[in-house]
């Protein structure tokens, strides 16, 4: 039976930047299992919501709860539950594929790296290069890499920073595979820049403007004509 | 089956990133040819400086304070470079996204630091005694000079990492590690030469100021050390 528990609470959140305000006073809710695709556009917020979230940042003010861990308490805790995979793919290019998620595994302390590197390694299509530096990869090799350095400690929640950018249409193709097999049994949150793509893989989506909420919607309650005007209109907006 | 994770000890956190560190370096060799040739093109600079002075002044008085200039410029390099892989692909947040205790970063980058450091003092280090003191006669005690190289490349290598971090990010990165170290690390830099020169020219009371500026050099690594570890959780968080 699925935890009553929300796998991701955020309540009234704010992080400002001197006198700007980057996200300001947020809230919203996601149940376990959920794909919140977030837009907005540049300088929304989007990032440093994403950070907060990934405790890489420090909220102003306001909670953020991981699977009910409070981030700001217990970040080591929240820790263990969270991946990120962003345009940077966080890889050492001088070592080799399975040297850097050995790495990875060891610092988290996965019982059998050996063991985990080798299923990941295969399951993004990798095995055959395991021994070649990252240096040599191309991007999209890189970026399959970089969801098996993610999902090296099999986290519940995971965060995804425009994973798409730099991506060539052969290479999104198998990307869309990877994301549709981390989706299953984990809460996912990606910044999008693809409305239409975003849109499609959602089950929640969040518009930003200005740092604020524009929309947050389950995507079964919107039309993507309706929801494409809505963000046609906060672009308008600008930036914050 | 779910997969089985449990937190490592500080202890392994500790040994997987300064494995990394050496890992890489393994690859690259990076570290180590550009602070060695660095090193010996700061030796032959010396040479020529001060081949047109020849008997005017008395080297063994200078070469401690030579050593130590070479050492501190040649780390200076090192240090810059060290958290340039950290940069590069936002890795540095890959480790900042592992449940660990912050300061762990630092004392693996710090050791790290340290072991290519010494690597290149024990290849220059004769190659200086050889440019320099083989056409005069240092003393006896010159072997001494290991206690003070010790103690000076731990305090470098703690200072510089604390310091490379939180230059980091910033704009003229280089020039801004400079800056904040030579200060910081001058009370280590002038009780280290003070050793290094009352051994290698040996006069009657030379023990005496030998282990007073290695009680302060000591002393001074102790207190930064120990306050790097303390501010690194604030400083690679900001």
């Amino acid at each position: 039976m699925a935890s009553p528990e929300p796998a991701i609470a955020v309540k009234s959140l704010t992080k400002t930047f001197g006198n700007r305000r980057a996200v300001d006073n947020l809230s919203f809710e996601l149940p376990h299992g959920a794909f919140l695709s977030i837009f907005g556009p540049n300088g929304a917020g989007k990032t440093s919501l994403l950070r907060i979230l990934a405790t890489l940042s420090r909220a102003t003010s306001g909670t953020v709860l991981i699977r009910g861990i409070d981030v700001r308490k217990e970040p080591d805790k929240a820790r263990d539950h969270i991946g990120l995979i962003s345009h940077n793919s966080m890889l050492y290019p001088d070592l080799t594929a399975e040297e850097n998620l050995l790495f990875a595994a060891q610092l988290y302390g996965v019982a059998d790296p050996a063991q985990r590197v080798s299923g990941l390694l295969e399951a993004v299509e990798l095995k055959h290069r395991r021994l070649d530096q990252v240096r040599t990869f191309s991007r999209g090799m890189t970026q399959r890499l970089s969801i098996a350095r993610a999902l090296i400690h099999d986290p519940a929640v995971v965060f995804l920073d425009e994973p798409y950018s730099g991506l060539d249409p052969h290479a999104v193709e198998i990307f869309d595979g990877l994301i549709a097999a981390i989706r299953e049994d984990r809460t996912s949150i990606m910044v999008s820049h693809d409305l239409q793509k975003g849109f499609n893989m959602c089950s929640h989506a969040l518009v930003l403007a200005k740092g604020g909420m524009v929309l947050f919607d389950k995507r079964e309650s919107l039309d993507y004509q309706d929801f494409s005007q809505v963000y046609a209109k906060t672009v308008g907006m600008g930036v914050a | 089956m779910p997969l089985e994770v449990a937190r490592p000890t500080t202890f392994k956190q500790y040994r997987t990133l300064l494995a990394k560190d050496l890992r890489q370096e393994f690859h690259t060799k990076e570290m180590l040819s550009s602070m060695g040739i660095y090193a010996l093109l700061v030796l032959v600079v010396f040479g020529a400086a001060l081949a047109q002075t020849a008997n005017s002044f008395d080297i063994l008085q200078m070469s401690g304070g030579l050593l130590w200039v070479l050492i501190v410029f040649t780390s200076l390099l090192g240090l810059n470079r060290s958290f340039s892989h950290e940069k590069e692909n936002g890795c540095l947040e890959g480790i900042l996204l592992v449940p660990l205790d912050r300061s762990v970063v630092f004392l693996a980058k710090a050791s790290s630091n340290l072991l290519f450091l010494a690597a290149v003092e024990l290849l220059t280090v004769p190659l200086f005694y050889f440019f320099f003191l083989t056409t005069t006669t240092p003393a006896e005690s010159f072997w001494l000079i290991v206690l003070p190289l010790v103690v000076g490349t731990v305090g470098v290598s703690g200072i510089g990492t604390l310091l490379a971090t939180i230059t980091i990010n910033t704009r003229g990165k280089d020039v801004m590690l400079a800056v904040l170290f030579i200060p910081l690390v001058y009370p280590l830099l002038y009780a280290c030469v003070s050793a290094t020169t009352a051994v290698i020219v040996g006069n009657e009371s030379f023990l005496e100021t030998y282990f007073q500026s290695l009680l302060l050099a000591g002393g001074y690594d102790v207190i930064m050390i120990l306050l790097s570890w303390v501010l690194y959780d604030f400083v690679i968080s900001a």
